[in-house]
């Protein structure tokens, strides 16, 4: 058993030009079930190509990521009888929802048709269950009124909060966050943080990549520091936070806070 | 400049206003079925430009263990770069419909219709010899249409593919990454929204071989400008049936192409993003 280990990454790197550049060289990490992971670094240190080969929206170069038991970046697992079957990473996917710095909601699909499309189209949904859960999700985050707007009538805010409870209708075992909050105007962070704030607290499983250090202090239960393709440090909170011990750490930092 | 353009050589021509009227329907006609076949062949060559049909990468997913080395060096590494990961990558489908697209869009579209009538329907097939409507020769309509088919696909397989291609990457990142299939990606999220920027493109080709069409006169289709030729001969007028022709087109095409530009405009009021 892999006991509550949900996502083993194993000396994942990404090459490009032959490996003159490389935006990960050689991550090495555990998720376990619960944990609310966030990713910290100066822009460039490869934490957003990090958490895109996690779902394989970028192909790794080298190393592995064992999720649910299966390296997804292998053509081929064993299955339980021990046999040689394709990794489908479609219905991996399915199990990992992820949220984009610009939201990338459908423009020509109403709320209510954005969240229903891969519950119906992919789980085999019936559409009223499906609109039902949605209306559930979308009064849990205040926008039960909203079922019938199209993404360009709501504000950025909105729209990012949409894109959790989207991706949520999937039930997925993990939630990614590529920079939830960088597109947004400085008055609508606090609701879309408060959102991950809350998912967090029900025992979401959570990869966040950021820059807001507060929710990294606040909601995190362990933090990445990644530069130049490399996690550096890791850590609680308390630790990065108010004992760093990597220089590039304490740089950033005293640049951050 | 005592002959050039006088009123009573337009009703001259008026005994033959029955010529114009056919080759006006030819025309019409030929345009029409072009775009339909064009339109077929540009989403076939666009499909396969487009497809993921990579035969050695294939192998090396079915086969990791024999031939992975396409996909990875020795070390387990992907390639990015290199003989063999170029190889990995090829797609035979896309090359050929590249190459199509490439040949017709850097020749002639008048060589183009030579080569079919010349070339391929007078030497390799024998075309029924009778007549559509009772004016429509046959043997000279129908490899008319098929060259210009063949002329107008590859550039509706570029007028479909940038039109696929022009959605934000950023929409098939979200669908696939919701677990959806990259046929389903296609179908839900891209070509809604694509068929915007598709339909009138396509509809603007519609006015361009309308003009395009006139080429075919040199093969013997009697379309308006085979009409023209055809008075010259007759009256020895050249101007003035030039002119009834300009005059055709023009109100052919022009009223066409602001229809177009008005609907363009009408659809394009719905995205503001």
């Amino acid at each position: 058993m892999i006991g509550d280990k949900l996502i083993q990454v194993r000396d994942l790197k990404k090459y490009y030009n032959r490996g003159a550049i490389k935006a990960l060289d050689g991550v090495t990490v555990d998720i376990d079930r619960g944990d609310v992971m966030v990713v910290i670094g100066p822009s460039g240190s490869g934490k957003s190509t990090f958490l895109r080969s996690l779902n394989l929206l970028e192909m790794p170069t080298g190393g592995s990521i064992i999720f649910d038991g299966v390296d997804i970046t292998k053509p081929k697992t064993k299955n339980a009888e021990g046999k040689l079957v394709k990794v489908d990473i479609d219905q991996h996917r399915q199990k990992m929802g992820m949220v984009f710095q610009h939201f990338n909601l459908f423009p020509h699909m109403t709320i209510m048709d954005n969240m229903t499309l891969a519950p119906i189209q992919v789980k085999h949904m019936n559409r009223a269950e499906a609109e039902k859960k949605a209306q559930g999700l979308l009064e849990r985050v205040g926008l039960g009124d909203r079922a019938g707007a199209y993404p360009i009538q709501l504000s950025g805010g909105q729209k990012q909060r949409i894109a959790i409870v989207r991706a949520l209708m999937m039930e997925p075992e993990v939630m990614l966050f590529d920079e939830p909050t960088s597109a947004l105007d400085p008055e609508m962070v606090g609701e879309v943080l408060e959102v991950m704030k809350e998912l967090a607290q029900e025992g979401m499983t959570m990869v966040v990549v950021t820059h807001e250090m507060g929710f990294a202090r606040e909601v995190g239960s362990r933090v990445l520091f990644m530069a130049d393709g490399k996690l550096l440090e890791q850590g609680s909170p308390a630790d990065i936070f108010g004992n760093p011990q990597n220089p590039r750490l304490q740089d950033f930092l005293s640049k951050v806070l | 400049m005592g002959t050039f353009i006088q009123w009573k050589n337009f009703e001259a021509l008026v005994p033959y206003a029955t010529m114009f009227k056919e080759g006006l329907i030819v025309t019409v006609l030929m345009a029409l079925l072009t775009v339909l076949l064009g339109f077929v062949l540009g989403l076939v060559l666009s499909v396969m430009r487009m497809s993921n049909f990579r035969p050695f990468l294939w192998l090396a997913h079915a086969f990791p263990g024999v031939f992975g080395f396409f996909e990875r060096d020795k070390s387990g590494l992907l390639r990015d770069s290199g003989f063999l990961f170029h190889l990995g990558r090829f797609n035979p489908l896309s090359f050929l419909a590249t190459a199509y697209v490439e040949i017709i869009r850097s020749t002639p579209v008048l060589v183009q219709v030579m080569v079919i009538y010349f070339g391929v329907f007078s030497q390799l097939f024998d075309l029924p010899n009778f007549k559509i409507f009772g004016f429509i020769a046959f043997d000279r309509f129908f490899p008319g249409v098929m060259a210009l088919a063949m002329n107008s696909g590859a550039y509706l397989c570029e007028i479909i593919r940038s039109g696929l291609q022009s959605i934000d990457g950023g929409q098939t990142e979200a669908a696939r990454s919701l677990g959806l299939s990259q046929l389903q990606n296609l179908r839900f999220i891209i070509l809604p929204q694509a068929i915007k920027n598709i339909l009138p493109a396509i509809a603007n080709e519609f006015v361009t071989i309308i003009k395009e069409s006139a080429v075919t006169y040199t093969i013997g289709v009697q379309d308006i400008m085979a009409m023209v030729q055809a008075i010259k001969s007759a009256t020895y007028l050249i101007m003035e049936p030039l002119l009834v022709a300009t005059g055709l087109y023009f109100c052919l095409c022009f009223p066409l192409s602001k229809l177009i530009a008005y609907i363009e405009r009408r659809m394009s009021r719905g995205d503001r993003r």
